[in-house]
């Protein structure tokens, strides 16, 4: 269950990630407009998990230059990244509706 | 990814965070610093980031390391005695460890040479394995154990004879030598199976080393003819630089053994050889010697009925052969250095226990934080392994400097001694050695880390770590008596040896030995007349007081040698079976007995006369007087050694000579004069001059008279106490190293006792100065203290005993005249380690007993 849990922030990562490369910063401001500012990306637990996902294979950095012409490492996908994100997507699903189902019935 | 991109990566986000605030209407300076606040600690992504890089484990010790560096320069006291210690340890093992490697562990340079293996008969005239060429013939044609089978024969003297002559050392081997042993030339080819028959075309190998020096290396030579002993010999091949003989003997020029098998059978043309094969694989040496014994007794068959049962079949491994006597003091010396390095890492494991005391409130504070046990063992292992290493490099260090001196007071004869050195081999061991020690003194504390409760407690010094540190003591304290009461043993036995009564007197005696060039002198006329002249010219001069010649000189045992019971005596039948062993036997001039000193007891020593060509009187030696004629008077009666020539009257019997070596039984033995005429010409003989004048003027004297004669002759001259001194050597060799080791086996108990007493008192000074205000004395303050050096003392001298009962059994062959439980050496040995125990315990004692008890109690 930890691991499931622990694995929230790299669900979120790599769904972020599904939607095209971006930096870290863009993460960090994609999850928290979408979640309608519930959900905050600590950045020190961030990079730290780019770097872990990039070395794992999942991800792939490369410095590019943003629209208003700074230098920034920008991570995409990789397939085995893909395919992480199905399983990831999957068992998350699975955990959120067991804790529901847990928590409708006590 | 590296830092610098790192931080790029970083520093664009909270630009990007900060442009937000900005754009949200923060001043920009304001805007920066939230930005930088909300996302913390850089420093600390950094350092995860580096840490997935590298490895988070090797990282973690990198930082243990850096720790342990740090807390070992904090106490330079305890890190440089430790360092010494395992220097010591590390450093003498790796020394010794260099020398014994070639001679116990290294493979010899053949390919596959564990399968090869020395074979023949061993017979009291002949200890060393030898087979006859009949015999060889025979085997080789019927042998099953073996898939090659070969013979050399020993060195020979062989003079280069073209412009620039050089006296060389030859061997004859047969063709199938090189194959057997696996080895090829370098350059040009082996013998063929036409070169070694008789009168085959000539053909030599030339040894690396004469290629190099005397025909500079050129591949030339090849074909080439040069002069050997006057003969044009072709050189077919050189051998390669690493080859050596099975015997590690020196030979410059191997030459084909030609062996005529007709002649072989007929016994003054039969050659003595020594055999070499190479075991088919599977085959073990205990059966290889089965399956050749009934070749053996067919052997035997020719050997007269009477010495049959002493003559035996051997077999044995190449390593065998090689190392003969050298094996079992390799042995002794490699465990009398690993017991000093034990005791070394039971000494730096009792300064780690005593640090790791002090530092018991560092450890709780890491503990309290979150520091695991594992985390903390593994530091404390870092620790030990860092010291380890810095000792062991020291100890290279160390072993480099004893390896020269080892080598350099060694006596000849040491196997492979020369080529001792530090190579990689070493070194791997000196590291593998010091990983281990470190390992070892590391258990120790490892074992009894803290835990955060002993910030709590005031001073709870486990009794059960007092008792484990005095046992450390009481080990070392075992191991060093053990080793102290090994080397008293050997050097008892030196005492013996070199104190043994030689049966004449050494002192004031010079030997010069001349062997004459086979060239210039190659007819027994010449060579007497050469000796003759020699003799002529010394004799009368004043300051000497006895001159004679010999052919050979005691107490080496090279000497002339003849089967006792081929010894007829007039008017006796013969005797029945067995050799009766082997009598020793010289020619020698008149003045032989006056010039060594040796009592002639009764009758009289040779005269003038009796060198006259019909004159046969012998002298004996009194043992062999005594065994030949038990209740008679030998004086007067007849003998003829070796059944032929002529009968011998004994004139006299000369007192009792060591002839053997120092160590070895003395051999019956008698004289011959020698004769002015040719018969008893050699090539080599030894002058004796006793003078009472100062020997180097004397010895230039001799010289100059020799070179007189001949100034190209090599000569030798040596006071007879050197001689004596060289024989020796090896005892004591092995007596200096294996006492040097109980040297410092004790130093390092010695430190270590004090430590431990020093340690104790300083913790017990607080009780100490309690027990004071209650009434005790000083003395009764300094007993409490030394007794409890004695408890870990008298331990570990009771352990040692018991030890050194096993350790000294295996010194049994390497004694003389000592018994193997000695208790007088034991009893010094013991007496000793006592008095140094007591010694580095009497300070720490004495520092307890001035123990100021308001000082002691005001620190409560």
């Amino acid at each position: 269950m930890p691991d499931s849990l622990q694995g929230a922030l790299d669900l979120l990562i790599l769904k972020t990630l599904a939607r095209g490369a971006n930096h870290g910063f863009g993460i960090t401001l994609h999850v928290q407009t979408v979640s309608a500012g519930l959900l905050r990306v600590e950045e020190g637990s961030l990079y730290p998990a780019l770097h872990r996902m990039e070395r794992d294979k999942l991800v792939a950095g490369e410095w590019r230059v943003t629209d208003n012409g700074r230098r920034a490492r920008f991570y995409k996908l990789t397939p085995t990244g893909r395919k992480r994100l199905a399983q990831a997507e999957e068992s998350w699903t699975a955990f959120s509706k067991g804790v529901a189902k847990v928590l409708r019935f006590a | 990814m590296n830092d610098d991109e790192l931080r790029d990566e970083l520093e664009f986000h909270i630009a990007e965070r900060a442009r937000l605030n900005q754009a949200a209407g923060m001043p920009a300076r304001e805007a920066r610093d939230a930005a930088r606040r909300q996302f913390g600690n850089v420093t600390r992504i950094q350092e995860e980031a580096r840490r997935m890089h590298a490895g988070e484990f090797l990282e973690s010790i990198l930082n243990d390391a850096r720790y342990a560096w740090r807390a070992s320069i904090r106490v330079p006291a305890f890190t440089l005695t430790a360092l010494f210690a395992i220097a010591l340890g590390v450093g003498s093992s790796a020394a010794v460890f260099s020398v014994v490697d070639r001679v116990l562990f290294r493979g010899l340079p053949y390919p596959h040479a564990e399968r090869l293996v020395s074979f023949g008969m061993a017979a009291p005239i002949e200890p060393t394995e030898f087979i006859l060429g009949a015999d060889y013939v025979e085997w080789r044609a019927s042998q099953k154990p073996f898939e090659a089978i070969t013979t050399w024969s020993d060195l020979v003297d062989c003079d280069l004879t073209d412009r620039n002559p050089a006296r060389l050392s030859c061997a004859r081997v047969e063709a199938s030598f090189l194959p057997t042993l696996g080895i090829e030339p370098l350059i040009g080819r082996n013998f063929t199976l036409d070169e070694d028959r008789p009168n085959g075309p000539t053909a030599a190998l030339l040894s690396y080393g004469l290629w190099r020096s005397r025909f500079g290396g050129s591949p030339q030579v090849i074909g080439q003819s040069v002069p050997l002993d006057g003969r044009p010999v072709t050189i077919v091949g050189v051998l390669p630089s690493s080859f050596e003989l099975p015997t590690l003997a020196h030979a410059d020029v191997l030459l084909p053994q030609a062996l005529d098998l007709a002649a072989q059978r007929r016994p003054d043309t039969g050659r003595v050889m020594r055999g070499y094969a190479r075991l088919k694989p599977g085959v073990t040496i205990e059966q290889a010697s089965a399956a050749l014994a009934p070749l053996f007794q067919e052997s035997l068959k020719w050997v007269p009925p009477m010495f049959r049962r002493e003559v035996k079949l051997r077999v044995r491994s190449l390593r065998d052969r090689q190392v003969q006597d050298a094996r079992l003091a390799s042995w002794v010396l490699l465990a009398a250095v690993f017991s000093v390095l034990l005791i070394a890492c039971a000494n730096v494991a009792n300064l780690m226990l005593a640090r790791a005391a002090g530092r018991r409130r560092e450890l709780a504070v890491r503990v309290a934080l979150g520091a695991g046990r594992a985390r903390l063992i593994r530091q404390t292992f870092t620790e030990s392994l860092l010291l380890a290493l810095f000792g062991g490099a020291l100890g290279c260090g160390l072993a480099w400097v004893l390896v020269k001196v080892f080598v350099a007071i060694a006596p000849g004869g040491i196997p492979r001694l020369d080529q001792a050195t530090l190579d990689a081999r070493v070194l791997l061991f000196a590291l593998l050695a010091s990983m281990l020690a470190g390992l070892l003194f590391g258990l120790a504390p490892a074992l009894s880390n803290p835990h955060a409760e002993s910030l709590t407690g005031r001073r709870t010094v486990g009794a059960t770590r007092g008792w484990f540190r005095q046992s450390l003591v009481a080990a070392q304290i075992a191991v060093s008596l053990i080793l102290l009461a090994g080397a008293g043993l050997l050097l008892r036995s030196l005492w013996n040896l070199e104190n043994a009564p030689l049966g004449m007197r050494a002192d004031s005696v010079l030997t010069a030995s001349i062997t004459l060039g086979r060239q210039s002198y190659p007819t027994p006329e010449r060579q007497q007349a050469f000796f003759e002249e020699l003799e002529r010219r010394l004799s009368g001069v004043p300051g000497v007081t006895a001159l004679a010649l010999s052919d050979s000189l005691p107490p080496s045992g090279n000497t002339h040698s003849m089967i006792y019971s081929l010894i007829d005596v007039e008017g006796r039948a013969r005797a029945g079976e067995g050799t009766g062993g082997m009598v020793v036997w010289r020619s020698v001039t008149p003045a032989y007995f006056t010039a060594l000193g040796i009592p002639i007891t009764r009758g009289r020593a040779f005269e003038e006369a009796d060198r006259q060509p019909d004159q046969n009187p012998v002298v004996l030696g009194a043992s062999l007087a005594r065994r030949l004629f038990p209740n008679q008077d030998a004086i007067g009666q007849r003998l003829r050694p070796g059944r032929s020539g002529p009968w011998r009257t004994v004139v006299g019997i000369a007192a009792d000579v060591r002839n053997n070596g120092l160590a070895e039984p003395s051999a019956p033995e008698y004289y011959v004069p020698r004769h002015h005429t040719p018969d008893g010409a050699t090539r080599s003989a030894n002058l004796i001059v006793r003078s009472p004048l100062d020997p180097r003027g004397m010895s230039d004297w001799i010289r100059r008279e020799i070179a007189a004669l001949n100034p190209t002759l090599p000569v030798t001259v040596e006071s007879m106490q050197q001689r004596v001194g060289k024989l020796a050597e090896r005892p004591r060799f092995n007596a200096v190293l294996l006492g040097l080791f109980a040297a410092m086996g004790l130093l390092l108990a010695a430190v270590g006792l004090y430590g431990v007493m020093a340690f104790l008192v300083a913790q017990r000074i607080q009780e100490i100065g309690v027990r004071m205000a209650l009434g005790a004395t000083r003395g009764q303050i300094a007993r409490l203290t030394l007794s409890q050096a004695a408890r870990s003392t008298a331990a570990g001298a009771l352990a040692g005993l018991l030890g050194s009962f096993f350790a000294t059994r295996l010194l049994r062959t390497l004694l003389f005249q000592a018994p193997e439980r000695d208790p007088l050496s034991l009893g010094i040995a013991l007496a000793v380690l006592l008095t140094v125990a007591l010694a580095a315990a009497f300070i720490p004692a004495r520092r307890a007993a001035q123990v100021d008890p308001i000082e002691a109690l005001r620190q409560e």
